[in-house]
């Protein structure tokens, strides 16, 4: 009916007056001729777009060739190959020439934003010297201005950029800006927050662990994990913190992998205590950790759990007896391997046994000699050095 | 009433019928576009400032089981391996499955990778044909390298679910041994699944391409081509119109109904407890992929299936009509069959997205599509020889499905070209909306025939014969396969 509607009212007198029985036409009729002409202009616009689209990628292409260049060559002159540096003055005292980066053209905003572009490529190529001189422009420029308007932004996507070029910058953002936005419903940008946060913050950058209530993904992980353990000054905190009090299971589960990381022996009697959890997949990292981190003054209460877990927290339980390798176990492990009934768990018993080397050597060749053909090509499949798993 | 009233009555009926079928599958069409047109922009948004190479040296990268069956493969099984040692993902195995080959394939890799027989501990949690023999390499080079010697499982479902088997990491990516993988393919695909949130990434998938006509070096794709003949080229339009428009726009509500046999990544714990792939299917990878969504129901998992809008693998379509004709009798056969397993889902509000939109929409506008416009032809003619057919208003309908067809295959196009200039040329893409317009014409009736084909071999249980289907290779001698 609306499209009738809508039909006859943009369509009826240009149809009326070059189709004179469009009116006679039934309904299903004059609705086909509407979607016709809808069609028709819907295909000739995509086809205009395409054409757009690709013409301006062309020039765009063209242009942003020809200023990276010219880019290039200033930063390349003037802070790569710096004077100064080359004769090694030491870096407070290095002279940048910003005239050149102040010539007409950088009154453009689309060359002003290219420069931040190259910026931030040059300062993830290098490190060291070169990355301080790189800020010092982006400051002495007043660049940072052009960022911290795109983090006032309303639309989400320009305060993702603005956060990313701030932090990729190393530039300092006050708490109060970022700390609401790492909890942001917006996934990229709370994550992007997170990571600005940790590289920016002054005070306390791990502060957003206590309220993070929004899942910290894996892949927000990954970045965490890279950025937490490449800033260079970083105070690292004991990370038991959260693993006894935070909510939030996945901040839990993340401060696991950070603790096996800056091996935190501190923080195994909170993480001894994650072994009552509810949760098996915390259950399950608290055990790798454990192993990871060679508690072995953990593994009778390992051992003690053992039959009343589920099968993915008892293949972790096996691995980690296998690191920690202390020969208290091993009897434990042969009766698994020859008693469970899960292939899972055989082999992982088998490894663990195989893991503990000369000490265990001639239970391997007993139980070589006496196994079935099954559990033989377990022993074996773990013996193998070309199987990695 | 006589007998020329109830063949007017059925024939308005049908009209009536026809005019709602047809209507509701516009509008799904635009539906379509939409949502596709919202999921890519987002996904390009995002992936802006997302450094995929955080994978590359990070210890939180998640392992992934590539598996790769190989059948009379010996001509190209060499660059195809290589290829696939060399993608860029830190932590994964190769696990190629040579099925029962009467070639040297299997030679050929024990002399190129310094295979060595080893005694592995096969777990058989999918039935398969029985494996003889399992091969790691003795070249630290190749250690990421497994390959499978089995019996020959007449299709390729058995050898997969032999990869499976032998694959040691919770996902698996499922290919094709002649198939060609972007180099980020694992990198892409993987970061769905490690962005899930409360649901579960049970499934990835991107988009495939031809490969016909592409240059292609070393098992890499070096400058990607529009099809040069005309079979291949049609294919083309087809698949970026089924994947860019229609895979990413069910990706939106969650309502993905199959992730190709060409290139997917699945959580393997579900997939091995749905039973695997079927060997007996004709359309083995939708069959696993509605079987997985099932058990997720089941036991009440929380999932999702998602795609990405990039293109990460290329295969060969065929170029021969009878080759195609084969595909695509198989492909329908395939459709007929799933229904048929799996009538109880259809309209089943138990089954929620899965029970009221995915089977429904695959039963309705997938499988009896062919069937109704086979009807509509007979009917046509029918009306016709007894001169019943208003000209003027009949050729108008047809214009417009005509159009609305272009517009549609036009906007996939579009937006395939919103995001990244695959094709290096205008022309290029000139030539894909042109074919659009001999879309209808040439390439549809043929996918109806065959469709209709299917159909009678499923109803009929006619025995398939895989047959040989002649490949063009990529650049080297060419090579007879058997499509697995």
């Amino acid at each position: 009916m609306l499209a009738t509607m809508l039909a006859d009212s943009l369509f009826g007198p240009f149809f009326r007056k070059y189709f004179y029985y469009y009116d006679s036409y039934p309904v299903v009729i004059q609705i086909a001729i509407f979607l016709t002409g809808v069609a028709i202009v819907t295909t000739v616009l995509a086809y205009s777009s395409i054409l757009f689209r690709r013409g301006r990628g062309y020039l765009v292409e063209v242009r942003t060739k020809k200023i990276n260049t010219f880019l290039d060559n200033l930063i390349t002159d003037h802070i790569i190959f710096n004077e100064d540096v080359m004769n090694g003055v030491p870096l407070a005292d290095v002279q940048i020439e910003s005239a050149p980066f102040k010539k007409p053209v950088f009154k453009q905003k689309w060359v002003r934003q290219a420069l931040i572009s190259r910026l931030m490529y040059f300062t993830s190529s290098f490190s060291g010297d070169r990355n301080v001189l790189f800020r010092r422009l982006f400051l002495e420029l007043e660049l940072e201005k052009l960022s911290f308007k795109k983090i006032k932004s309303f639309f989400l996507s320009t305060k993702i950029v603005g956060l990313v070029e701030l932090t990729t910058m190393g530039v300092a953002v006050a708490d109060v800006i970022i700390l609401p936005l790492t909890n942001s419903r917006n996934r990229k940008l709370r994550s992007e927050a997170r990571i600005a946060y940790i590289k920016l913050s002054k005070n306390d950058p791990f502060k957003f662990f206590d309220d993070a209530t929004e899942p910290l993904l894996l892949w927000d992980q990954l970045e965490l994990y890279k950025i937490i353990t490449t800033t260079e000054g970083l105070n690292i905190p004991n990370f038991a913190r959260w693993i006894t009090y935070s909510p939030n299971k996945s901040i839990i589960s993340f401060c696991l992998k950070l603790v096996i990381h800056y091996n935190q022996h501190e923080a195994i009697p909170a993480i001894i205590r994650l072994l009552d959890n509810k949760d098996h997949y915390l259950r399950v990292d608290a055990i790798n950790a454990l192993g990871k981190l060679k508690a072995e003054e953990v593994e009778d209460r390992l051992v003690s759990i053992y039959n009343h877990q589920p099968t993915r927290c008892q293949i972790e339980i096996l691995k980690s007896l296998g690191r920690f390798s202390s020969g208290n176990q091993v009897n434990f492990l042969r009766n698994e391997f020859l008693r469970s009934t899960d292939f899972d768990l055989k082999k992982n018993a088998a490894r663990s046994l195989i893991n503990h080397g000369r000490e265990t050597k001639e239970v391997v060749q007993l139980l070589l000699e006496t196994a079935s053909p099954e559990n033989a090509i377990i022993l074996k499949h773990c013996m193998n050095p070309l199987i990695k798993y | 009433m006589n007998k020329q009233s109830y063949i007017e009555i059925i024939g308005q009926f049908y009209e009536g019928a026809v005019f709602i079928y047809g209507t509701t599958l516009l509008i799904i069409y635009a539906i379509l576009a939409m949502l596709s047109l919202s999921a890519i922009q987002k996904f390009y948004k995002q992936d802006k400032h997302i450094d995929y190479k955080l994978l590359l040296t990070s210890k939180l990268t998640p392992g992934i089981s590539v598996i790769a069956p190989a059948f009379n493969e010996a001509l190209t099984i060499i660059e195809n391996v290589h290829s696939l040692l060399n993608l860029n993902y830190p932590k994964y195995e190769v696990i190629i499955i040579n099925d029962g080959s009467t070639d040297d394939t299997l030679d050929k890799m024990i002399r190129e990778f310094d295979l060595a027989e080893v005694d592995f501990a096969y777990n058989e949690l999918l039935k398969t044909k029985p494996v003889k023999r399992i091969f790691r390499s003795t070249n630290q080079a190749y250690s990421k390298l497994v390959v499978v010697d089995k019996e020959n499982g007449k299709a390729k479902a058995d050898a997969s679910n032999a990869g499976i088997n032998v694959s040691s990491f919770d996902h698996f990516l499922c290919t094709d041994v002649d198939s060609i993988l972007d180099r980020d393919t694992l990198m892409k695909l993987v970061k769905p699944i490690m962005e899930q949130g409360r649901k579960r990434v049970i499934a990835t998938g991107a988009t495939l391409r031809m490969a016909n006509s592409c240059i292609i070096e070393q098992g890499f794709m070096q400058r990607v081509v529009v099809p040069r003949q005309t079979l291949p080229r049609f294919q083309e339009v087809e698949y970026i119109r089924s994947f860019v428009m229609g895979k990413m726009g069910w990706s939106v509500i969650n309502c993905v109904p199959n992730v190709s046999g060409g290139l997917g990544l699945f959580d393997k714990d579900i997939a091995i407890n749905a039973g695997g792939y079927d060997p007996q299917s004709f359309g083995e990878d939708m069959e696993l992929v509605i079987r997985m969504m099932t058990f997720c129901i089941n036991y009440k998992i929380e999932y999702a299936i998602e795609y990405i809008p990039v293109t990460l693998c290329w295969t060969e379509g065929p170029s021969t009509l009878k080759v195609f004709g084969r595909q695509r009798t198989r492909w329908a056969r395939g459709l007929a069959q799933l229904m048929f397993s799996h009538r109880k889902l259809l309209f089943n509000p138990s089954y929620g997205r899965l029970g009221l939109i995915v089977m429904p929409y695959n039963f309705l506008f997938e499988l009896l599509a062919p069937i109704i416009e086979f009807l509509g032809i007979l009917y046509y003619i029918y009306i016709i020889f007894m001169n019943q057919v208003n000209w003027p208003y009949a050729i108008i309908l047809l214009v417009f499905v005509y159009t609305y067809a272009i517009m549609i295959s036009t906007l996939s196009i579009l937006w395939d070209q919103l995001t990244h200039h695959t094709y290096k040329t205008w022309r290029e893409v000139a030539i894909l909306c042109i074919t659009a317009f001999f879309e209808m014409l040439v390439y549809h009736p043929l996918i109806v025939f065959y469709a209709i084909k299917g159909y009678y071999n499923f109803l009929a249980n006619r025995k398939h014969t895989w047959g040989n289907m002649q490949r063009q290779g990529f650049g080297g001698p060419r090579p007879v396969i058997q499509p697995t």
